[in-house]
């Protein structure tokens, strides 16, 4: 979206991708390559962490769609990555025999439990959510988050309370790391994709709108809290998916999952990577999770590490590391533009969200 | 329900005195988001390490001037000398960059703070809880037994309440805080200087958290994860009291320790669930919470 | 005469101890073009946020095409075929013009909710006429936050007419505009009227656009109408020029 699609004159160099698919496709086909390429990787340790960089990434994507495409600030957006990974995992737990043996059906249909719960989950909160805007939605999504969070905590009888629900142990098939990663890729890429297509519709302009100008959005027609309220189901959902596969590759769920710290995660992921790129809370969990997933391997005081790091990031690079990349292609383009012939009149009118 | 007046007083001191803490840390809160319009993430980590602070000062004391319960005194005024220092730096260095971005960009970099004090925290005191002993004998109430030192707490607790509403409504720097909160622009029309008044309610903020760090200490054990656990609920109690509101930061204190302490009655163990159901229940009906007013949003 | 499309019936509109709107009656036709005038604070944004829902009347009744749309959300009254520009111009400023102006035809076809669909396919000559008709032509890969004052009004106009009103409502349409541009909207705006057959409602500061393109002038001042005719009428009558026109009268 970001370039035309002009011709190119350096094919195969990044620049020239660039130029061709412009930043979300040069970023899609990058991780997409790379992530095919991780169990190539010595040891088992990259996939477990490339298996958290999907699920995580996927959670803060769906959070984007609130964030960066509607504009207003979700910092509840853990209860429904939890109560994804919760209906799996009690539905887990209810097939799961006496052996604990849990079949391929029966697994997918834990799995799929999670999308009607988390989109139940999300439809309530919203409902009171969409009344309010700015800092009040972000503190009432907050405090749901946290009554969803100590509601799951203390009801000892139906969830194991703050035990959580340990021993899911998903199919034979799918112990193995790398074909549970595979597994985790197709659905977290089918749902990407399923994501860029919602950004990409009227649906998703209707959000963009939402985020500039609401009253100006209300009198054109669209109805604010209804357009709200859906959305806010829709990433609620898709948060809700991440959910479901954490379980059954952490073989336990815990209330950490529907907590604030873990619905600070996807804030942090997105505006790492940059909340006015499709791509950018991707990019983000794939620099958070590694960092934190290495550096924790090098150091015990890893948090101090990503605390330095973080405070670096959002006091020198605002807008996140893509529109560092983007400004700098842009400017590259520009000038190798400029060379080669100085006819252009019409600049590319740079997009707010791609 | 318990009929004994014994129990329920235990429950009323236990509530009461966690209303306290809640206030101490809240106010400073309630009153950087009121004048700057700042949700400050790490308050209550800064807490955490006036606790640990004061608990390391009151052992050096101990150990060379030898044991005596006051010496925790001392300890405490002069830590929260030191947190007001370390609040204007923040401020001056860090906080004052953020004034101009967006929330979620604020949380970040408060929430970075919480990393980086936390991580210290443990390289400095370890894993540990620490608490301070001191030799205080309990007394008879009725049928059970409660810890004078309560009566410190709540003490504290008033006096601070007081001397804040002092200094906001009787001195010529609170007024102009309170100014702030009501419009900045009148505030830096009157020649006041805006980044000074900023700095100075953020120490004064962190000052009195790191301050009631160390009056708890007796009888609470810090922790690491406490100030997770603590953030958010005065964040509960801000938003419910109404932000930059010091009566109702201290009202909602009042209510949320008191309903924490009781709920063991009705609910043991959903005491935090109950108070988020207040608060989601704040939220829908007044956004702007029981004692703020209707203004930015 | 035409259709009825407007029937405003007793208006009021307090704002604490002020009387905004003071039974206001108005009624229009298919095709009119009207004009209120007044001086500033006498009630006409205040009517046109009565008008398109987005404050809530006091008494009084609004019947749009036969239909009571008193009280309605601004959306439904959107939807029932009242598009509004804005004196200030309320824009997407993050998109571009075309982005802009798509968007709003897409809301018009009842496209706001659909997820699947490709907004790049979707009313996109429909969008190309109106950017079109609006002289944003050059302007349309532009990000909307960076147009002129001028072309911003313009695009304000074409989110107006993305929504195929039936009336037009516009607060001070060339206010900010050079000499040029302001010839340019009025005669875009006269040729809506007259070809297109829609009815326009418009507050305007100036006077010499006002007694050029209106066919009916209204004279509105601390919230009540004083006086409603045609151009000539309203120039003429001796209450317009000592409230409106000033001490030189």
């Amino acid at each position: 979206m970001t370039s035309s699609a002009g011709k190119s004159k350096k094919k195969g160099s990044i620049n020239g991708l660039y130029r061709q698919a412009g930043l979300t496709g040069t970023i899609a086909l990058i991780l997409g390559i790379g992530f095919l390429l991780v169990p190539l990787l010595p040891g088992e340790f990259p996939v477990i962490v490339a298996v958290e960089i999907l699920i995580l990434g996927l959670f803060a994507m769906s959070f984007n769609l609130i964030y960066g495409y509607m504009g207003q600030i979700s910092f509840g957006h853990a209860a429904f990555f939890g109560l994804g990974a919760y209906a799996t995992a009690l539905m887990f737990r209810a097939f799961q025999g006496a052996t604990g043996e849990i079949g391929y059906l029966d697994f997918f249909l834990s799995l799929l439990s999670a999308v009607p719960v988390s989109a139940m989950g999300a439809l309530v909160v919203g409902f009171f959510c969409v009344r309010l805007t700015g800092i009040y939605f972000a503190l009432l999504s907050l405090a749901f988050g946290e009554l969803v969070f100590y509601v799951v905590f203390s009801w000892y009888g139906f969830t194991g309370g703050d035990d959580g629900i340990q021993g899911l142990m998903p199919p034979p098939f799918f112990r193995d790391t790398v074909n549970y990663y595979y597994f985790t890729l197709a659905i977290v890429a089918i749902a990407v994709v399923v994501l860029w297509r919602i950004t990409q519709s009227p649906f998703g302009y209707s959000l963009r709108m939402l985020r500039e100008n609401q009253q100006r959005a209300a009198f054109l027609g669209i109805n604010v809290r209804l357009c709200m309220l859906v959305n806010f189901v829709i990433a609620g959902t898709f948060a809700g998916v991440a959910g479901a596969l954490w379980g059954p590759f952490q073989r336990s769920v815990s209330p950490v999952l529907l907590g604030w710290t873990q619905s600070g995660i996807p804030v942090f992921m997105t505006l790492i990577g940059g909340a006015s790129f499709f791509g950018g809370p991707m990019v983000g969990s794939v620099i958070y999770t590694a960092l934190n997933s290495y550096v924790t391997r090098f150091t015990m005081y890893w948090p101090l590490t990503i605390g330095v790091i973080i405070l670096f990031l959002v006091l020198f690079v605002p807008g996140g590391i893509l529109s560092v990349v983007d400004a700098r292609m842009a400017a590259y383009r520009r000038r190798r533009e400029s060379d080669a012939d100085i006819s252009a009149g019409s600049a590319d009118g740079r997009e707010g969200v791609q | 329900m318990p009929t004994d007046i014994g129990s329920i007083l235990i429950q009323l001191f236990s509530g009461l005195s966690r209303a306290m803490m809640l206030f101490l840390v809240s106010s400073g809160l309630s009153l950087i988001f009121g004048v700057m319009n700042i949700l400050n993430f790490a308050h209550a980590t800064l807490w955490l390490l006036g606790g640990y602070l004061t608990y390391t000062l009151f052992q050096l004391f101990s150990n060379t001037f030898g044991d005596h319960a006051l010496l925790i005194v001392p300890a405490i005024v002069i830590v929260t000398g030191i947190m007001f220092v370390l609040g204007w730096v923040l401020e001056r260095v860090l906080i004052r960059r953020m004034y101009a971005r967006e929330v979620p960009e604020q949380l970040l970099l408060t929430f970075a703070l919480i990393l980086i004090f936390g991580d210290l925290i443990k390289l400095i005191w370890g894993v540990q809880n620490r608490r301070i002993f001191l030799p205080i004998e309990p007394i008879a109430v009725f049928d059970s037994y409660v810890n004078p030192y309560f009566f410190v707490i709540i003490a504290a607790g008033f006096g601070v309440a007081g001397g804040l509403w002092w200094f906001l409504h009787r001195t010529r720097y609170g007024k102009i805080v309170r100014a702030a909160v009501y419009s900045r622009d009148m505030v830096s029309a009157l020649g006041i200087r805006i980044p000074t008044i900023y700095a100075g309610v953020f120490a004064l903020g962190i000052a009195i958290a790191a301050f009631s760090a160390g009056v708890f200490l007796p009888i609470m054990p810090i922790g690491l994860g406490l100030d997770m656990d603590l953030i958010i609920q005065c964040f509960a109690v801000v938003v419910i009291g109404g932000f930059g509101s010091i009566l109702g930061t201290f009202v909602a204190s009042i209510i949320v320790g008191i309903v924490y302490a009781f709920s063991i009655f009705i609910w043991p163990g959903g005491a935090l669930a109950i108070i988020f159901l207040i608060l989601v229940a704040v939220l829908i009906w007044r956004p702007w919470g029981l004692f703020g007013t209707e203004m930015r949003y | 005469m035409s259709r009825k499309i407007l029937e405003v019936t007793g208006l009021n509109k307090h704002f604490g101890g002020l009387h905004a709107v003071k039974d206001f009656n108005l009624e229009l036709f298919e095709g009119d073009s009207l004009a209120i005038i007044g001086p500033n604070g006498a009630g006409k944004t205040t009517l046109f946020n009565l008008l398109t829902g987005y404050h809530k009347v006091d008494s009084g009744s609004i019947l749009f095409g036969g239909m009571d749309i008193t009280n309605r959300p601004s959306h439904e009254i959107a939807r029932a075929g009242i598009s509004r520009a804005f004196q200030i111009t309320n824009i997407f400023p993050k998109l571009t013009v075309f982005e802009n102006v798509r968007s709003a035809v897409q809301t018009q076809m009842g496209k706001a909710f659909d997820v699947f669909g490709r907004a790049d396919k979707i009313g996109t000559e429909e969008t190309e006429n109106i950017v079109d008709l609006c002289g944003l032509d050059k302007r349309i890969r532009i990000v909307a936050g960076e147009l002129s004052q001028g072309d911003k009004k313009k695009l304000e106009l074409a989110l107006a007419l993305a929504g195929k009103p039936k009336l037009l409502l516009l607060d001070e349409p060339t206010a900010g505009m050079s000499l040029e541009e302001t010839r340019e909207t009025m005669i875009l705006v006269d040729r809506l009227n007259e070809e297109f057959n829609l009815t326009v409602l418009f507050t305007e500061h100036d006077m010499a656009v006002v007694f050029n393109h209106a066919h009916r002038v209204a004279l509105l001042h601390n919230g009540e109408i004083i006086v409603v005719g045609t151009p000539e009428q309203v120039r003429m009558n001796e209450t317009v020029q000592r409230i409106y026109l000033g001490e030189d009268a």
